[in-house]
């Protein structure tokens, strides 16, 4: 559905000849990366919560099953109707279906990534029917007539002024400054009558609630309470993996996930949507659907890319890593960028078509330090290599090259004094902390800087943290 | 095969050992919520109120601190003045809220969609959040803390809740409203070049008259 139309290479070419993208993702990601550090040494006890929120998300996929027929069962008791998929298409028909059914002419959405990855937009699209996206983000994404290239800020690629652009031509009256306040209140005023007239209103899932039923959305704008509660139907479409014991798990969770999205400790609105309006109730719609999505996550249960299944859709990890803040999320060709986009878009789209996407990592590690369920991106982005070397999807220029690494992969010592020299050497070639090209990896670094080695290997780093780490998480553990 | 029987059956695939009994998989769950206080902050106020409104405060939430609920009309009429607002307000329909003397406002209990000012009651404030809970019902529309411009909540202080998980076991066995929503200040956006801008598309003042102490 989402395979890349190009290659991966052409498109990180491209972007990185793009000064004014790199000025728009620095503003976001620098920002995100700030915030991020302040509200994760306000609480010292992150590390204790991480390791808890990566077992409640372990609990959960090692009984999935079991949690999934308890979400199902309380939310039909709560009224709602839950549907299952298998794939994206299943899910496009299922969903589709509902709106046909319904008569909808008007579709309000409030931003859901799993939407995008199973092609809910074009569905509506074909199927007649408007479609209109009501976080701001992707009001400026749909109005560009683009895709998301981030998790939590879909439209960090686009400057204020383009933005100016879109609204001008777009809003009636159009706003009378380019400034974003009042850009933000004349989408306000924009999108008001739609959320009032819409017939169906669609959201995704931060968590499915298996003790109650309830599905939790966690927004900052207010928009998902208006695009659920005025249509009369509300349909949420969710990933399977969503699923949490109990809304204090979900709590949890919400800890880890505000802070390390955001850096704020708690989302504006965190809501539980539970069942259809009840009788009595003052506001809110007749029918509720729920559409439960495997695409592809059953198959990460039985394989090494379990792991991945605990992820909360933070954007952390993209805001943290150097390839992504070099080239965008749009370069990647996927519904997911950054890291967790190379790991996933290969489950999604197939390994053929998105093997560039494991390499394209300088396996620093970022990611995986600040990843709040502790998932192991480097070495899961090593085993799609390894895959692809295996599946023979690998050029011959690069199953050669891959040859002489492992050969001094098999000899830690080779490899760990080849690469020590190695950075030493690279700490010459370094300006303001990147580098721009290097001898022997030319090829790669004409499209993308690596970072200026520290002067001492990331593994060597990596220990003397570690080493400083375990005890503070030994004394966590005693408390 | 139904997609259904499809996934459920490929996550049992997936499972090297049988699925373990229901009260195994409960007890593992509930052991995971052990020693709540080792993973979630600790307060800086000693004092319950006091921590709520610092967290709140934090967010751009403002407060009014009243003896009673009587005082409620004097303090709306105080902050729609202060303001330079029309002397209108969306009313939740709740008896607590329609017993009030309102001579010198004009209440109603409809939310217009451009709806400049609206007053409703929170179930409870959570101090580690800065949040306040409403739940939807009957004389509880979602909709008044949506649209207005203006959202000024009335908050007991008796029903301030240390954790988030105080709220989660208030809830725990009970039935379920069909929104039960945190509001952690007013609405806001940072979707255009990261810049924070406050009253996306919900309200872009959240005012809390707190009542007792
Ligand atoms: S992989 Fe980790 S850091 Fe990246 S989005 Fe998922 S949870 Fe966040």
């Amino acid at each position: 559905m989402n395979a890349p139309q190009q290659g991966f290479k052409e498109r990180a070419d491209a972007e990185l000849k793009n000064a004014v993208l790199k000025i728009a993702i620095d503003r976001t990601t620098g920002n995100a990366e700030r915030k991020r550090a302040v509200a994760v040494a306000a609480f010292p006890e992150f590390q204790a919560a991480r390791a808890r929120g990566r077992a409640i998300k372990d609990h959960v996929i090692a009984h999935l099953d079991h949690y999934l027929e308890m979400f199902e069962r309380n939310a039909t008791a709560a009224g709602a109707t839950v549907h299952w998929a298998s794939d994206d298409a299943e899910a496009r028909a299922i969903i589709t279906r509902i709106c046909l059914e319904a008569d909808a002419k008007l579709v309000t959405r409030a931003k859901s990534m799993l939407g995008e990855e199973i092609g809910l937009p074009h569905a509506l699209a074909d199927a007649g029917i408007e479609r209109v996206e009501t976080d701001l983000a992707e009001h400026i994404i749909q109005l560009a007539g683009e895709r998301p290239s981030h998790i939590v800020w879909p439209a960090m690629h686009r400057t204020r002024e383009q933005v100016a652009i879109l609204f001008k031509e777009a809003h009636h009256p159009p706003p009378a400054a380019d400034d974003p306040a009042t850009m933000v209140q004349s989408a306000r005023r924009e999108l008001r009558a739609k959320f009032l007239g819409a017939d169906v209103g669609i959201s995704g899932a931060n968590f499915l609630v298996a003790d109650t039923g309830a599905t939790c959305t966690v927004t900052n704008e207010g928009n998902a309470e208006l695009t659920t509660t005025p249509p009369r139907i509300h349909i949420v479409t969710a990933g399977i993996e969503k699923l949490v014991p109990s809304t204090a798990h979900a709590f949890a969770l919400l800890r880890l996930l505000v802070r390390s999205a955001t850096g704020g400790e708690m989302t504006q609105y965190t809501t539980f949507h539970c069942g259809p309006k009840r009788p009595g109730d003052a506001d809110g719609p007749e029918e509720m659907h729920i559409v439960l999505v495997d695409n592809g996550r059953t198959r990460m249960l039985a394989d090494e890319f379990r792991p991945m299944l605990r992820c909360i859709r933070c954007g952390a990890c993209m805001n943290h890593c150097v390839v992504y803040r070099q080239i965008g999320g749009h370069a990647y060709g996927g519904t997911y960028p950054g890291p967790m986009g190379a790991v996933l878009t290969p489950v999604l789209d197939g390994l053929a078509q998105s093997r560039d996407l494991p390499h394209a990592c300088t396996m620093n590690g970022r990611c995986a330090e600040v990843c709040p369920v502790e998932i192991p991106l480097p070495t899961l982005l090593r085993a799609w290599r390894t895959r692809s070397w295996r599946e023979r999807l690998e050029p011959r220029s690069v199953r050669a090259a891959l040859g002489l690494w492992a050969m001094a992969a098999r000899r830690p010592w080779l490899y760990r004094l080849g690469s020590r020299i190695g950075v030493r050497a690279l700490r010459l070639f370094g300006r303001r902390g990147w580098i721009g090209s290097l001898p022997l990896v030319g090829g790669w670094t004409a499209y993308r800087d690596l970072p200026r080695p520290s002067g001492r290997t990331f593994m060597e780093q990596y220990r003397a943290g570690q080493a400083g780490r375990a005890g503070q998480t030994g004394r966590e553990a005693r408390k | 095969m139904s997609a259904r029987d499809r996934i459920l059956a490929a996550i049992r695939a997936a499972r090297p050992a049988p699925l373990p009994p229901a009260e195994a998989i409960a007890a593992e769950a509930a052991a995971l919520l052990d020693a709540p206080e080792s993973v979630r902050p600790r307060p800086v106020e000693a004092v319950l109120a006091a921590e709520f409104v610092r967290k709140a405060s934090a967010l751009g939430t403002s407060f009014d601190h009243l003896p009673d609920r009587a005082a409620i009309p004097l303090a709306v009429k105080r902050y729609l003045d202060t303001h330079g607002l029309p002397p209108a307000l969306a009313l939740q329909p709740a008896p607590a809220l329609a017993a009030l003397d309102w001579t010198d406002i004009d209440t109603h209990d409809a939310v217009a969609p451009d709806q400049t000012a609206a007053l409703g009651l929170a179930l409870w404030g959570i101090a580690e959040t800065g949040s306040l809970v409403i739940h939807s019902g009957a004389d509880a529309p979602i909709l008044l803390s949506f649209l207005p411009l203006h959202h000024i909540v009335v908050l007991e202080e008796r029903s301030l809740l240390p954790h988030l998980e105080d709220y989660a076991a208030r809830m725990a066995g009970q039935p379920q409203p069909r929104n039960a929503i945190l509001i952690t200040g007013p609405s806001g956006t940072t979707d255009i070049e990261g810049s924070y801008v406050r009253g996306a598309h919900g309200p872009g003042f959240l005012h809390i008259l707190m009542i007792g102490g």
